[in-house]
């Protein structure tokens, strides 16, 4: 029963692990942590948040066994915060301050600047989908893909705007026709009764005429007319 | 020349715990209270907890409080401080006894602009921790029971006055109250003028403390009763800081405990707390309460999420739910028991709702303060607490949508209600009553400790047991090599537990392997209730056991709570149900505790061969199962 040696908590809030320890943890305790933690890690999750707040280490030997598990969570891409803000536990991990990332809780942890919050997305994609990305190659991917977007919505906005206003011209043209159409009416009709009384000739009823039905007709009727002259 | 008694009566309105009937009962007591001022013979002291003050002041009517302070001014009343749920203080954290006393004083200053000097607690608990607390809290005497003063003098004659304890360089005056006159005056027995004879010597006072009926109705004629008894037998009374104030001190005690009175415990019990050894169920709120107290504190919140979470917290220390009595008086009443974990699992749920809880949590500690780690598992629909060192079982099952602890059943024997305990029983044609007896009985049990591995992965979390289990069927004796894993899938009201059984000997063994469910069901209305298996309902009305063969599911309804618990076997299994029954008062020999369900399937196994049980467990409120499995 090495289990029964330590006191552990595991809490699962889906990307996010938390294990908390506590307790004293001594050279009798490290087989049964070591076991706990490998096991608890090899599990789904992104960020496993190591919580050693409330415990207390009586021996060295705990240094190696947290690289190896940083060594682990990292070949897994995963990330491997521990947790704590005791100048007990500072003092403990002092030698390797500079490998391990520590934080004073998982929130303060969550709730970083615009670079940690890049680098939690680089991490949370990265475990997704196998991909790792250097920062200054994910900057330069950014701002190529950032570019591609700004490029490609000005040509959109250009086009909308040609589009507008070609709408406005057919717009124009429509209502002009409609007028021409209106006063041909109106100009028809005014000299109907003068048609009736057949002072004006009816053009558009001659045969002729009848049978243009467009341009290229009407250019031939004009050629067939010019020659007969 | 006869003797003039004189007493000072402490009157004190227990908890009920039903806060439905409180509006009743303010009312009388303030009737009752009007009788007292408007008599003019008799001054006492009163105590109501928090919840009860509350009431009356929203029953009070105009003027009623007014009169009532004048009462308090011109010496006629006094009204003693305490817990504002008259909780027992030895029990409980610190932070929650320090607001708890707080609130009760706040109250009283708001409703009667005094601030009480005198602590009493309903329970007559003592420990000399206390001492140094009151102090803290401005009390400057405590009415505690004449036996812990005797046991504390070490002598059996009566004891009257009050004393002094010191504890931390903290100093308490404790005024002893008789309770054999107590129960005399209560009871209405002649002798009481002899009785009250010792404890009057020296124009010293008798401290009689006498609890107010709990009927609302009874209220108001007892307090006319105890009025006529003043005025008939010319009986002088005075308040208890009158005692206090015009008596000198009777001497110093080094040490005084009271183990209480009225909490169902034997007189061989030294403290409180043995409650707590004694009664699994009562050990197991309290335990659940302290778990939860610690979670909220380590958990970030402001100080008015934390006040909001004790203040749900906090009626769980009501003494009821620290009483080994029946008839709605303590925790054998299954009302009691359902009402304590729904107060504990509301709060629960808020501090769910106010850190956005919304994953798995397992705990692997020393939950129970049993010297040995439990497993305690919980998501946002479940909780429950494995027992990993007495055969993997389950020791608590709270369904959160309903605030309802599943494993609330109470057994006379003290042993702790179970779900999954597993037994192997020799191969035979039982009859039901058989049955129940091997089964109530626990005759076969496979109790050794198992080793544990939590297992997560993306579809569900699992604990795994695995452990060598020996068995004794008659002569032949055996081993097995047993796997069992409880999964839990997300946040959904769904588990399952699976064995996987292999014979680890030599022999051929043949015989019954079953896991007994000991559930809290309710049993006070069988309408609304009902025992389904393989979807029939079974004709059944939870009095005499049955057995059922061959079921593929169970399904046992309460419309009333509301749950509904299903559980799917992958194998059809032999069904045993029967009731839990439990020794209660006389009013009432046997009380309905529970409810026993025993799926057992026949094993016959040669050696190193295996066989595989597997059972789906759903719950819900209204029995519409989704999700998973």
């Amino acid at each position: 029963m090495k289990a029964d040696l330590i006191d552990i908590q595991v809490e699962d809030f889906g990307e996010d692990i938390e294990i908390k320890l506590s307790g004293s943890l001594g050279i009798f305790q490290l087989a049964a942590v070591r076991e706990k933690i490998e096991m608890l890690v090899s599990g789904p999750g992104c960020f496993f948040f190591l919580n050693l707040q409330y415990a207390h280490f009586t021996c060295d030997e705990y240094l190696p066994f947290f690289l190896d598990l940083l060594d682990r969570v990292k070949g897994q891409k995963s990330s491997l915060i521990l947790v704590f803000n005791s100048v007990e536990q500072k003092k403990y991990f002092s030698r390797y301050s500079n490998i391990f990332e520590v934080a004073e809780s998982r929130n303060e942890y969550k709730s970083g600047s615009f670079s940690k919050q890049l680098q939690l997305v680089g991490v949370h994609y990265g475990r997704k989908t196998g991909l790792r990305l250097s920062p200054s190659v994910a900057i330069a991917v950014s701002v190529l893909l950032i570019g591609w977007a700004v490029t490609l919505f000005s040509i959109i906005v250009g086009q909308g705007s040609e589009i507008a206003d070609k709408q406005a011209q057919i717009i124009a043209l429509q209502s002009q026709k409609d007028r021409y159409i209106r006063e041909i009416d109106k100009l028809e009709s005014s000299i109907g009764p003068l048609r009736k009384l057949g002072v004006v000739q009816d053009t558009t009823t001659l045969t002729s005429f009848g049978l243009i039905k467009d341009w290229v007709s009407y250019l031939e009727y004009l050629e067939n007319s010019r020659r007969e002259k | 020349m006869a003797m003039k008694p004189v007493i000072s009566f402490v009157l004190y309105q227990g908890y009920s715990a039903y806060s439905d009937k409180l509006n009743p009962v303010a009312r009388n007591l303030l009737d009752a209270l009007e009788r007292v001022l408007s008599s003019g013979s008799l001054r006492c002291s009163v105590f109501f907890d928090g919840p009860t003050l509350e009431a009356v002041n929203m029953m009070a009517k105009p003027l009623e409080l007014g009169r009532i302070k004048k009462g308090i001014r011109e010496g006629f009343l006094e009204f003693l401080g305490g817990g504002y749920y008259d909780s027992m203080l030895p029990l409980f954290p610190q932070d929650l006894l320090n607001l708890q006393l707080d609130l009760h004083r706040s109250i009283l200053k708001k409703l009667f602009s005094v601030e009480p000097v005198g602590y009493f607690n309903s329970s007559f608990v003592w420990e000399m921790e206390m001492t140094d607390m009151l102090e803290k809290h401005r009390y400057e005497y405590a009415v505690v029971t004449e036996s812990s003063i005797q046991e504390a003098l070490g002598r059996t004659t009566p004891v009257s006055g009050w004393f002094t304890t010191e504890d931390k360089g903290a100093l308490m005056r404790v005024l002893s109250s008789s309770n054999t006159l107590s129960r005399a005056i209560m009871e209405d027995d002649y002798n009481w003028k002899n009785l009250i004879e010792p404890y009057c010597r020296e124009g010293k006072a008798a401290v009689v403390a006498l609890q107010l009926p709990e009927n609302p109705s009874d209220i108001v004629p007892f307090m006319e009763r105890l009025i006529d008894f003043v005025e008939a037998n010319e009986v002088q009374t005075r308040l208890a800081n009158h005692c206090i104030a015009h008596q000198s001190s009777e001497g110093r005690l080094s040490s005084l405990t009271s183990v209480g009175s009225r909490l169902g415990l034997p007189s061989s019990a030294k403290t409180c707390r043995e409650i707590l050894v004694r009664r699994p169920e009562i050990n197991g709120l309290h335990k659940a309460f302290l778990a939860l107290y610690h979670r909220g504190k380590s958990s970030d919140l402001s100080d008015r999420q934390l006040n909001h979470f004790y203040s749900r917290l906090m009626p769980v220390m009501s003494p009821i739910y620290f009483r080994d009595m029946s008839n709605d008086r303590g925790m054998r009443s299954p009302a009691v028991r359902y009402q304590g974990y729904r107060f504990l699992l509301n709060a629960s749920n808020y501090l769910d709702d106010i850190t956005g809880f919304n994953g798995l949590r397992v705990d692997v500690s020393d939950y129970l303060l049993a010297g040995r780690k439990f497993i305690w598992n919980e998501n946002r629909s479940l909780s429950c607490l494995l027992d990993y060192h007495e055969g993997g079982v389950l020791e608590s099952l709270n369904f959160k949508s309903s605030r309802l602890n599943l494993l609330s059943s109470w057994r006379d024997d003290g042993e702790p209600s179970v779900a999954f305990l597993d037994s192997y029983i020799p191969y035979s044609d039982y009859t039901a009553d058989r049955l129940e007896q091997i089964i109530s009985n626990r005759e076969g049990v496979l109790t050794e400790p198992y080793d544990y591995q939590i297992k997560r992965s993306t579809v569900c979390d699992e604990l795994q047991l695995s452990s060598e289990q020996p068995f004794a069927v008659g002569d032949q004796k055996g081993l097995f090599q047993i796997e069992k894993r409880y999964g839990f899938y997300g946040n959904t009201p769904v588990f399952f537990v699976n064995y996987r059984v292999t014979n680890a000997a030599y022999n051929v063994v043949k015989g019954f392997f079953g896991t007994l469910l000991e559930l809290g069901m309710r049993a006070f209305d069988i309408s609304q209730q009902s025992v389904l298996v393989d979807g029939k309902k079974v004709r059944w009305n939870m009095d005499e056991p049955l057995i059922y063969p061959e079921a593929k599911n169970l399904e046992i309804q309460d419309k009333v709570l509301p749950c509904v618990l299903r559980i799917e076997f992958e194998t059809p299994a032999s069904l045993f149900l029967g009731p839990v029954y439990g020794a209660s008062s006389a009013a009432a020999p046997e009380e309905f505790q529970g409810l026993r369900i025993y799926p057992f399937w026949k094993t016959s196994l040669s050696s190193l061969s295996s066989a595989l049980y597997k059972m789906n467990v759903r719950i819900s409120r209204r029995g519409h199962f989704k999700g998973v499995l």
